[in-house]
């Protein structure tokens, strides 16, 4: 009771998603210090089914709310039943995923639940009696490290990716059923329709990663080795002024100054110079890498990670690297 | 007084009377105009007037003008002379002899006899270029203009055929004051005719009439044609911009309840600006120096002036109509003008420089800019994160603000905030401070300022932008935010002079910085380490290897005529220096200027290609620029056409070079 | 219909973030304040609404910040916007999100409403929850991250698109309703000059805590910043050599997994 954690994991086609799985992980590096229960609430359209699959992970309980209503993500239905499984079991903290869900979800239940949420967090320990929740500001220009103050349950969301996810630790966990008593006419706000990305390629001013060509690509159909590593990542493909007016790329995926002016967390730059022109399309990104033969490139100034060679032949093989890891 | 006479008296009244309504007009529309200062400095007009009009400097600035230069005087002459016979219909025995005297009388014949015939010729070489050779800038998407040129040309020659006829039957009929001696031409055409047994009289009445009658038609025809210039063109120089090319007019914002900025009617352009459109001689000379007409795209200088013409007839109201001098409020754009064609100007003022009758067209085009960026808030999308980033970080890129000094780490450059007395503040400017390629341009020039033991300051991170970009993308109300934010700056240091690497940037410190009450000397960098260079304070060594082209960048050159330093900083650190076909003022702009830097160029062909192509003819392996934007139009256009191995060097950077060896 | 537009004022994405020499906070000097990005598509779509409902519609900001906000509020209404809620008060220096939400509350139950457009979160904390907090405190619907918006032909309902990972979902909202905006929702305008010149004659009705009926402080703090940090990596470019090209793309991606933690 005292420090027990209820992890908030999210469903996909019957299957958990890989962020429950970090926030078990979280939750374990916590209650380890912090002593405390570690339950998991699943709700959703395939949450039995879900649940299923989480049973040997060393886990108190897992809790399934799997209603008619609840079929479809509806801000108001799952925040009447989280709030209503945290009351219930009273716990301390509460992990969520930093996803568009637990983005939506979480306030709203901190709301209901008269609890404290640390959004977005990169990393969660104890510190002493204290769970400390470290989280970028500033879109990552700084970061913070924060804790409750009092005893509100605190609930805390935690980026994809951040934390190394759970291996199953064997034992069976008892799946709880919880009947949600929430009702179709008190949900003004429902899901009535869902979208996948077309052709897999997000659009290149929303997409996180982008992966773009320069002139030094020397052929349209050259730039199927960057479309390859795009795929593998889920990115954007991009391409310079340069690639653009040689005939290499259509003018819509022109990323610069007179182009689109993209902000993904990741941005690979293959055979680009980095002239003023293109940075200011892409200066924002988080992380910049950038691949190209011109160890004076201006790129590299502004690069994370640079790597002087033929882009030929460093791209395809970083393409088979992040293939064996992701 | 014959009945013919009267009958010509009151054709003489009536046509008068009409063409003074039509003059009436012109005036009262320049009258409701909105006011501008041009009534300074008379002597410098008057002095404009007698070389650019009677002496038609511009126009014999290229040798065709030679024509238009006979035709002007032939014509002057062949009015004096009707006039002279008009004057004689009305009242016999009053003439122009009567008035000077006999001598100069008979010179004046000889002149308009001569004359004549060197018209004839001139409008024989008119017709043949324009209906034959039909040059490039003669070409407007009007079908009227051909027409109506062909019809002022057959009516002056018909005119002075009618001219030769009627001195000719003078002859005939026994003149005093025709003699073989100051009549040639008219004595030869009287010989032909005697052969036709003519009735002389009828004759000579005829040719009378006619030469009349014609130039009752041309007075009644002018105003509504080209030929409106006759009307236009000699105020038009008289009030002339006799300020620096550079500068564009300052806008007022006090009245807050003004619901409108900058020109969408006619009537929103300033008196001098509507008689410039009487101006146009239709020359298109414009037109050819103009870079976007030269890479193909819709904009013209020569048809935006053709078409607010066109307008301007059409919004005039008839002469009768009541509130004559009040322009119909129709809109310029996009009826008369586009979009497109405004934003494709780089203001370079190729056209202004070539006009022979000193329009102004970049001025109406910012004006035009003016009106969608301040009203409308109409401009190309990529030019809005452009203001944003001006006036959030103060630079057109979206680089804070406060890593603009970021530059000059580790090279002991000194702030002005520490500094505070000075002898020279370095601007660098935007591309100066924070594009890669530019930052190097300033390290060289401050190097070589180390070098030669120079007292100087930069403002670091109290620079703004100077305001230039936003001002010709008629943004002037960012422009005119940042110019008094950089003023109040500039005033708190104490310095001789602005040195700066950006002929953008010394422009508007020369021309428009003094509108807000900052007058400072300004040199180009160029220009200062030139001065450097004679002193001895630096010392070069020709790289004999370094072969390359100087470009003039428009705004040094054209438009501040710093064209001699840059070269002779050259001559002194390389071994050869190419030259452009298209050099000086007569330069070829990259492209960037006017905003374009920040737009892209989706019409026609690439101005920086355009100019590239011309560096490559030339088989050099350099180019030496003196201006950020020049210098990135050109590599960027190097790239393009795959010629990496041909560079780009500003000349600060061939200096350094120099004299580090 | 009574539209409003939330805003809040942050410091300008390129301002450069330098931790104070007490470590606790950032240094104020040399930063630019400008309108929270998300904000300015929430006060477009605001601006979108008006213009599509007619002559009764407004749109009315609300901003809970310091007093230099008021330059910030003052683009919006040059913008467009009608007038604006200026709640500012000492004691709001450094509020947590349910006090904003509480102050916000109040100030908006106080004007009444018909929508509510904010941004997706703002980008000095990053927080992202006001909006929810709000809408709970208000009893109303919300739609985080949207990326369209389309209203019902009797104003009584609406369609949002809103971004997942993987794709988008279409939701259904009735109104009133609270909207947080996404990039890409639209595109927002620039100010002309009369518009920036009538902008300062409108209408800024300024609040304390007081004005609002708060008798004491609207909450206390949920929570303690323990310390402030720089970020993980510094400034520079780390370069990837290898004796063979094949290491040094696993070493690419080791640093892109361990460090940079971006795939």
């Amino acid at each position: 009771m005292a420090n027990d954690i209820l992890v908030f994991g999210e469903v996909r086609g019957g299957g958990i998603k890989k962020i429950t799985k970090e926030l078990i992980g979280a939750a374990r590096r916590v209650s380890a210090a912090a002593g405390g229960a570690i339950d998991t609430a699943l709700i959703g359209a395939g949450a039995r089914a879900a649940a299923e699959s989480l049973t040997g992970y060393g886990l108190r309980k897992i809790i399934v709310a799997e209603d008619e209503v609840l079929a479809r993500y509806s801000t108001e239905a799952y925040a009447a039943v989280l709030s209503d499984i945290v009351k219930r079991g009273a716990y301390s903290y509460i992990f969520l995923g930093a996803t568009a869900m637990g983005r939506d979800l979480g306030p709203r239940v901190t709301a209901k639940a008269d609890g404290v949420m640390f959004s977005d967090c990169v990393d969660v320990r104890m510190e002493g009696t204290r769970c400390v929740a470290r989280r970028p500001v500033y879109s990552g220009r700084a970061y913070i490290e924060i804790v409750r103050s009092g005893d509100r349950p605190n609930y805390i969301s935690i980026r994809p990716n951040n934390v190394a996810p759970a291996e199953p630790s064997g034992g069976g966990t008892p799946i709880e059923t919880h009947a949600s008593n929430v009702t179709r006419d008190a949900i003004r706000a429902i899901v009535t329709e869902i979208f996948p990305l077309e052709g897999g390629r997000p659009d290149l001013t929303e997409a996180d990663v982008i992966v773009t060509g320069g002139r030094a690509m020397k052929d349209k159909a050259n730039f199927k080795i960057l479309e390859d590593l795009a795929d593998l990542l889920g990115a954007a493909v991009g391409a310079s002024r340069a690639a653009v007016d040689a005939g290499f790329a259509p003018v819509a995926i022109q990323v610069g100054q007179t182009g689109k002016i993209v902000n993904p967390k990741l941005y690979i730059a293959c055979g680009i110079s980095g002239a003023i022109q293109h940075l200011a399309g892409m200066r924002t990104s988080k992380v910049i890498v950038a691949i190209n033969k011109d160890p004076n490139a201006p790129i590299f100034e502004r690069a994370t990670y640079g790597i002087v060679g033929d882009l030929f032949e460093v791209v395809p093989l970083l393409t088979e690297e992040l293939r064996k890891v992701l | 007084m014959t009945i013919q006479g009267i009958v010509f008296l009151v054709f003489f009244v009536a046509v008068l009377a009409v063409f003074g309504l039509i003059v009436r007009l012109l005036y009262r529309i320049l009258r409701a105009a909105k006011p501008e200062d041009r009534f300074d400095r008379w002597g410098d007009r008057i002095k404009a007037v007698l070389v650019y009009v009677c002496a038609q400097a511009r126009v014999l600035a290229k040798p065709a003008g030679m024509g238009h230069f006979v035709i002007f005087w032939g014509f002057i002459f062949i009015t004096i002379g009707t006039l002279d016979h008009m004057l004689g219909q009305l009242i016999p025995g009053l003439g122009l002899e009567r008035i000077v005297g006999r001598r100069l009388g008979s010179a004046f014949i000889l002149l308009q006899d001569v004359f004549g015939v060197l018209v004839i010729g001139a409008l024989a070489v008119a017709a043949v270029r324009r209906f034959i050779q039909k040059p490039e800038r003669l070409k407007i998407d009007d079908p009227a203009a051909p027409r109506q040129a062909a019809l002022i040309l057959a009516l002056i020659f018909v005119l002075i055929l009618f001219m030769y006829g009627l001195k000719g039957t003078e002859i005939l009929e026994g003149s005093a004051r025709l003699t073989k001696t100051n009549a040639p031409v008219s004595f030869s055409a009287a010989e032909m005719m005697r052969g036709w047994h003519l009735n002389v009289p009828l004759a000579n009445d005829v040719f009378s009439w006619g030469h009349n009658l014609v130039i009752f038609f041309f007075l009644l025809f002018i105003p509504f044609s080209k030929h409106i210039h006759i009307l236009g063109a000699i105020p038009n120089v008289f009030f002339r911009n006799l300020g620096r090319p550079g500068a564009l007019s300052r806008m007022n914002f006090e009245d807050e309840s003004a619901e409108k900025f900058g020109v969408s009617e006619l009537g929103d352009f300033t008196w001098k600006q509507t008689l410039d459109l009487c101006a146009c001689t239709e020359c298109g000379r414009c037109q050819v120096a103009c870079p976007a007409h030269a890479t193909k795209k819709p904009l013209s200088p020569f048809r935006v002036i053709h078409r607010l013409r066109a307008q301007l007839m059409r919004d005039k109201g008839g002469l009768f109509a009541k509130g004559a001098g009040v322009l119909k409020p129709t809109p310029v754009i996009p009826e008369n003008v586009s979009e497109d064609e405004i934003w494709a100007c780089t203001t370079c003022g190729a056209c202004v420089q070539e006009c022979p009758t000193f329009i102004e067209h970049v001025q109406k085009i910012v004006d035009l800019r003016r009106f969608l960026v301040l009203t409308e808030s109409r401009f190309p999308a990529e030019v809005q994160p452009v203001f944003k980033n001006m006036e959030v970080n103060y630079n057109p890129w979206a680089i804070g603000y406060s890593s603009r000094a970021d530059w000059a780490a580790g090279l002991g450059v000194p702030l002005a905030s520490e500094k505070r007395s000075f002898d020279v503040l370095f601007w660098v400017g935007c591309s100066g401070s924070f594009d890669q390629r530019a930052q190097k341009v300033s390290r060289s020039v401050v190097r070589l300022m180390q070098l030669a033991g120079v007292d100087f300051a930069i403002l670091g991170t109290e620079e703004k932008c100077c305001g230039e970009t936003a001002r010709r993308m008629g943004n002037e109300y960012l422009a005119q935010t940042l110019i008094q934010a950089n003023i109040e700056t500039l005033k708190k240091y104490k310095f001789n002079t602005i040195v700066t690497a950006c002929p953008h940037g010394l422009n508007t410190f020369l021309a428009e910085y003094p509108q807000f009450g900052l007058s400072v000397p300004a040199v180009h960098h160029s220009e200062f380490l030139l001065g450097l260079l004679s002193k001895g304070a630096l010392k070069a060594r020709r790289i004999e290897t370094l072969r390359g082209a100087y470009h003039d960048s428009c705004y040094l050159g054209r438009y501040n005529g710093v064209m001699r330093e840059p070269r002779a900083l050259l001559s002194r650190s390389t071994k050869r220096v190419a030259e452009f076909g298209r050099r000086g003022r007569s330069s070829f702009c990259c492209g960037a200027g006017g905003g374009r830097m920040w737009m892209e160029e989706t019409l026609g062909s690439r101005i920086n290609e355009d100019r590239a192509r011309e560096l490559l003819g030339l088989g050099v392996d350099h180019v030496f620029t003196a201006c950020p934007f020049c210098l990135t139009m050109f590599e960027d256009a190097l790239k393009t056409l795959g010629r990496e191995d041909v560079h780009a060097l500003d000349v600060a950077e061939v200096l350094l070079e120099a004299c580090s060896r | 219909m009574k539209i409003l537009a939330l805003l809040k004022r942050v410091p300008d994405t390129e301002a450069k973030i330098l931790i104070n020499q007490e470590g606790t906070g950032i240094k104020d000097e040399g930063i630019k304040y400008v309108i929270n990005t998300y904000d300015e598509y929430a006060v477009e779509e605001g601006l979108r609404l008006k213009e599509k409902m007619g002559a009764a519609s407004t749109v009315t900001v609300v901003c809970v910040g310091p007093e230099e906000a008021t330059e910030l509020i003052r683009t919006a209404l040059a913008m467009g916007a009608d007038d604006a809620v200026h709640v500012c008060d000492k004691a709001l220096e450094r509020p947590d999100p349910f006090v904003i939400a509480a102050v916000m509350a109040k100030a908006i139950k106080a004007e009444g409403f018909d929508i509510i457009f904010c941004g997706k979160q703002a980008i000095d904390d990053d927080m992202g929850q006001v909006q929810s907090i709000l809408a709970e405190m208000l009893d109303i619907p919300q739609v985080n991250v949207a990326t369209a918006f389309e209203i019902a032909a009797d104003a009584k309902r609406a369609t949002v698109r809103r971004r997942v990972e993987g794709g988008d979902e279409k939701v259904e909202t009735s109104l009133p309703a609270i909207i947080s905006c996404e990039k890409g929702l639209n595109d927002p305008r620039y100010a002309s000059l009369p518009g920036i010149m009538k902008a300062k004659k409108k209408e800024i009705r300024k609040k304390t805590l007081a004005d609002l009926g708060f008798s004491e402080s609207p909450g206390e703090a949920r929570s303690t910043i323990l310390r402030w940090l720089p970020p993980a990596k510094s400034s520079g470019c780390t370069m990837v050599k290898a004796e063979e090209m094949r290491d040094a793309a696993k070493e690419l991606v080791r640093l892109l997994r361990e460090e940079a933690k971006v795939v």
